[in-house]
């Protein structure tokens, strides 16, 4: 079979997408680079790909996962090549392999790291926001309010927060500029100083078997008392599989 | 300035995507070698903008010159606008996020009139000043085009200059002539006069217009006899050597038309009384099948886009059209592309040609007999027959289709009740030509929905000097066909007729309603075309205080000899052509289509389509 996994990066330029759109954005793509994208069967065709995790809309990130099955076998620095001539600005590949395994991407993501940019108020600042963290962490279990369409739901989160971290400098290059024009000050947005400007960086459960939105656990620690953080920016770093009690990124060898 | 919106705004409205551009083949330039900075207009909403056809085209011809650098502007939707306001951001295109004050050029689509007040409000939000009269040096030109340009009257207060007629060429001499005259460094009025000689371009100001004591125009004329007298449109002679773009946007977002269109060709033939697209897009003039394949073959490959529409005002008179689809349908078909064929008319070949380009459900067919009765078909000279509707539905009926629209004009000139009747006969006789076939023959579950909009007359029609129907006799009429509506197959729709009152009032508007716009607007009006946001008594109070009176422009039957606020602007088709299809109209009497005989109105004086075929 000829199945390639594919990671990209989604830029600012293009986090507003919706998931279903980008699905779309991937088929064109394909479609203008003259990749032969293997279609579903049927009345209806639709192109075989499919997507990790989807991404909300307005997060950023450096590791996103797709699988995409072709109708005939190219070599994977050609496809890289050729797909990226046809992305739009702030989407690109920079990985890709051929896996043998059977199940899908989507059906194997089970972790998810996160840098988020928050803007810490409390008056003590990054030791206070620490000392919350590590007294969150330290939690038997955090119930939280979920709100969805069927209504509300109280949930324990403390088993889906893997790692938890608190540091004030951001060094992820995806993070910088971000980081720049929060300092100058967006058209409309609130004004930053550097000293309030920190980053937390999260690994939660993800996927179809558990799955923790990074907003949550903001929302976790500001529900305890003096602590107040704004969340200004979700930029995901990476997915993982959890294999025989082991963590992997998709594209290693033993998960492909 | 370049803005960078916040995330905590772009987070909080609707469809953000809208506002952020970096769509595949939108076109960035470095600034370095830019003369001219052009913003391309859409009073409405991006999705809507998004899909037309002339934005697109223009668009990419304005950026295939080096000096030039062509953006895009659409009308925030009230979400964003209200966000815009409180932190007071100004404006801005979706390419490089400058505001709309900083450019050279700032020019409007006009595609409905109710689209008037948006182009208020987007001046106002790019802190460009209102009128015309109000800009000084340091502020944009605001040009207008497209085809509510025809009648340009009641936006002259607001807009510099419109463009009349076809853009693909009068644009690039415009900028030709900004070009020259931003390096002259003279006044804003001396490019407007520069350009006022320019085939196809009016400037409003170099016009005087008299009234007489009961509100009639007087007269209209150039206030400097170097200014033509009239201001004939323009037009692209011959389709095959116009610009066509070899690729287009494609948005993120699902827009209205999201596909590639393929122009077939401008105009139409059948010349219906009331179709204002019929007469000033006159003479038709077609693509070749073979440029139509080459362009959509660049189109697919540049685009990636799953889906081609043919696009053109009648899908079916296209003479290649058969040479057409069979070529599109085997390049099409192996790249899983489907073909999208819009107001075909319904015979076998059609049906035929659905199924096999379409892998769509066979869900809906819709036609357009626009009036109940022969004698009302015979007046707007609506070349269909009841045998022909007919017909047709009981083709669609045996070839599987069970989903059947019917759309129709209140109000039309001459209609009487017996006509409003007509309808529902009509529709029931469709209903049972479907019951005529034997039950394993059709498709279970017919739905036939019958439409009705309200006539309102435009210029440059035989229909111009007409009165609307007041909003009261249209609703009766509305009232009246639903009560003879019976068969529970039907499902009946109508258009709230205070919006045709409006639509009426602009169409055929003068200089002088140009202010109730502006109060309009001021009193909160914008995206009225858009039901929830369209606010009748606020338009109502608006004609109050700036003391014009809608009525007048309405419902008032003009004289052939009077004097029409559009009557300076030339068409190509002749005034004496229109009234003699009026006095026809009026006897019941038909016209021919061009390619079955010409009846002389004037557009072959272009020298271009099917008046030299």
């Amino acid at each position: 079979m000829n199945n390639l996994r594919i990671r990209f990066v989604r830029g600012e330029e293009v986090k507003y997408i919706s998931h279903l759109d980008l699905m779309k954005v991937f088929e064109r793509a394909a479609r203008r680079s003259n990749i032969p994208v293997a279609y579903s069967q049927g009345f209806n065709p639709h192109p075989n790909i499919v997507f990790g995790l989807p991404l909300s809309v307005g997060v950023t990130s450096e590791a996103e996962y797709a699988d995409i099955e072709l109708s005939e076998r190219m070599e994977a620095e050609d496809f890289i090549l050729k797909l990226n001539m046809s992305l739009p600005r702030g989407l690109y590949i920079t990985e890709v392999a051929y896996r043998t395994t059977k199940s899908n991407i989507m059906a194997i993501i089970s972790r998810a790291d996160y840098s988020l940019v928050v803007a810490g108020t409390s008056k003590e600042g990054i030791n206070s926001i620490s000392l919350k963290i590590n007294e969150l962490m330290e939690k038997p279990e955090i119930i939280i309010k979920k709100e969805s369409k069927s209504g509300a739901r109280h949930v324990d989160i403390r088993p889906m927060i893997h790692r938890l971290e608190i540091s004030t400098e951001c060094k992820n290059v995806f993070l910088l500029d971000y980081i720049d024009s929060l300092l100058e000050g967006f058209t409309g947005g609130t004004k930053y100083t550097r000293q309030e400007i920190n980053c937390l960086n999260t690994r939660l459960s993800a996927g179809s078997a558990a799955n923790l939105k990074p907003e949550l656990v903001v929302l976790a620690l500001n529900q305890l008392s003096d602590v107040e953080i704004r969340l200004l920016k979700i930029h995901r770093t990476g997915l993982y599989v959890e294999r025989d009690g082991r963590i992997y990124a998709p594209l290693e060898h033993n998960v492909l | 300035m370049s803005i960078r919106i916040s995330d905590e705004i772009l987070q909080s409205v609707e469809k953000p995507s809208r506002y952020t551009g970096n769509e595949w083949n939108s076109v960035q330039k470095n600034l370095d070698g830019i003369d001219i900075r052009f913003a391309f207009c859409f009073p409405d909403v991006y999705e809507v903008g998004m899909s037309h056809l002339g934005m697109k085209i223009l668009y990419h011809l304005l950026n295939e010159r080096k000096d030039v650098y062509c953006e895009r502007v659409f009308a925030p939707w009230v979400d964003m606008e209200e966000r815009m306001r409180r932190h007071d951001i100004p404006l801005f295109s979706l390419e490089t996020k400058t505001p709309l004050k900083e450019f050279d050029i700032v020019g409007f689509t006009l595609q409905y009139e109710m689209s008037y007040t948006n182009i208020i409000n987007m001046l106002d939000l790019g802190k460009v000043p209102i009128r015309a009269e109000d800009r000084s040096l340091s502020d944009p030109f605001v040009c207008a085009g497209g085809p509510c340009a025809y009648n340009p009257e009641p936006l002259s207060v607001i807009i510099d200059f419109f463009m009349l007629g076809e853009g693909e060429d009068i644009i690039l001499e415009v900028m030709d002539a900004y070009g020259k005259w931003k390096k002259s460094g003279s006044s804003r009025e001396s490019f407007l006069e520069s350009i006022a000689s320019i085939d196809g371009v009016y400037v409003p100001r170099c016009y005087d217009i008299q009234y007489n004591n009961n509100g009639i125009i007087k007269s209209i004329r150039p206030i400097n006899a170097k200014y033509p007298e009239r201001i004939r449109k323009r037009i692209v002679k011959v389709l095959d050597s116009a610009y066509f773009p070899d690729r287009i946007i494609v948005p993120f977002t699902d827009i209205v038309h999201d596909r590639i269109m393929l122009e077939l060709f401008r105009g139409c033939t059948h010349g219906c009384r009331f179709c204002q697209a019929g007469f000033i897009y006159r003479p038709v003039r077609e693509r070749t099948p073979g440029k139509l394949l080459e362009l959509a073959g660049k189109l697919q490959q540049s685009t990636g886009y799953e889906e081609i529409s043919l696009t053109s005002l009648s899908t079916s008179d296209f003479t290649g059209l058969k040479e057409l689809t069979d070529g599109l349908i085997k390049e099409m078909e192996p790249r899983k592309v489907n073909l999208s064929l819009p107001s075909l008319r319904v015979d076998n070949f059609s049906l035929e040609l659905m199924e096999k380009a379409q892998k769509v459900r066979k869900s809906g067919l819709t036609f357009a007999p626009e009036a109940g009765t022969q004698r009302l078909r015979d007046v707007i000279n609506k070349g269909v027959t009841e045998e022909d509707l007919i017909a047709s539905v009981s083709t669609a009926f045996s070839g599987g289709w069970n989903n059947v629209k019917l759309y129709f004009m209140l109000g039309l000139p001459s209609e009487s009740m017996e006509d409003v009747e007509g309808i529902a006969i009509l529709g029931c006789r469709v209903v049972d030509e479907y019951m005529k076939l034997p039950k394993e023959k059709r498709r279970k579950g017919l739905n036939v929905t019958i439409s009705t909009s309200s006539f309102v007359p435009k210029p440059f029609t035989p229909f111009q000097w007409e009165a609307q129907d007041s909003i009261e006799v249209l609703k009766e009429k509305q009232v009246f066909l639903r009560s003879k509506i019976k068969s529970k197959h039907i499902t009946y729709n109508w258009h709230d007729p205070e919006l045709s009152f409006l639509e009426s009032v602009f169409a055929r508007g003068d200089r002088r309603v140009g202010e109730v716009l502006i109060r309009a607007w001021e009193k909160g009006c914008r995206f009225d075309s858009w039901g929830e946001h369209f606010k009748f008594d606020r338009w109502l109070q608006a004609f109050e205080e700036c003391g014009v009176d809608p009525h007048f422009y309405a419902n008032r039957k003009r004289e052939f000899d009077e004097v029409l606020p559009w009557d300076h602007i030339d068409t190509g088709v002749s005034k004496k052509f229109l009234i003699k299809e009026n006095e026809k109209a009026f006897r019941g009497e038909t016209t021919q289509n061009c390619r079955m005989n010409c009846s002389g109105c004037g557009a072959a004086a272009f020298g271009g389509g099917v008046c030299v075929e």
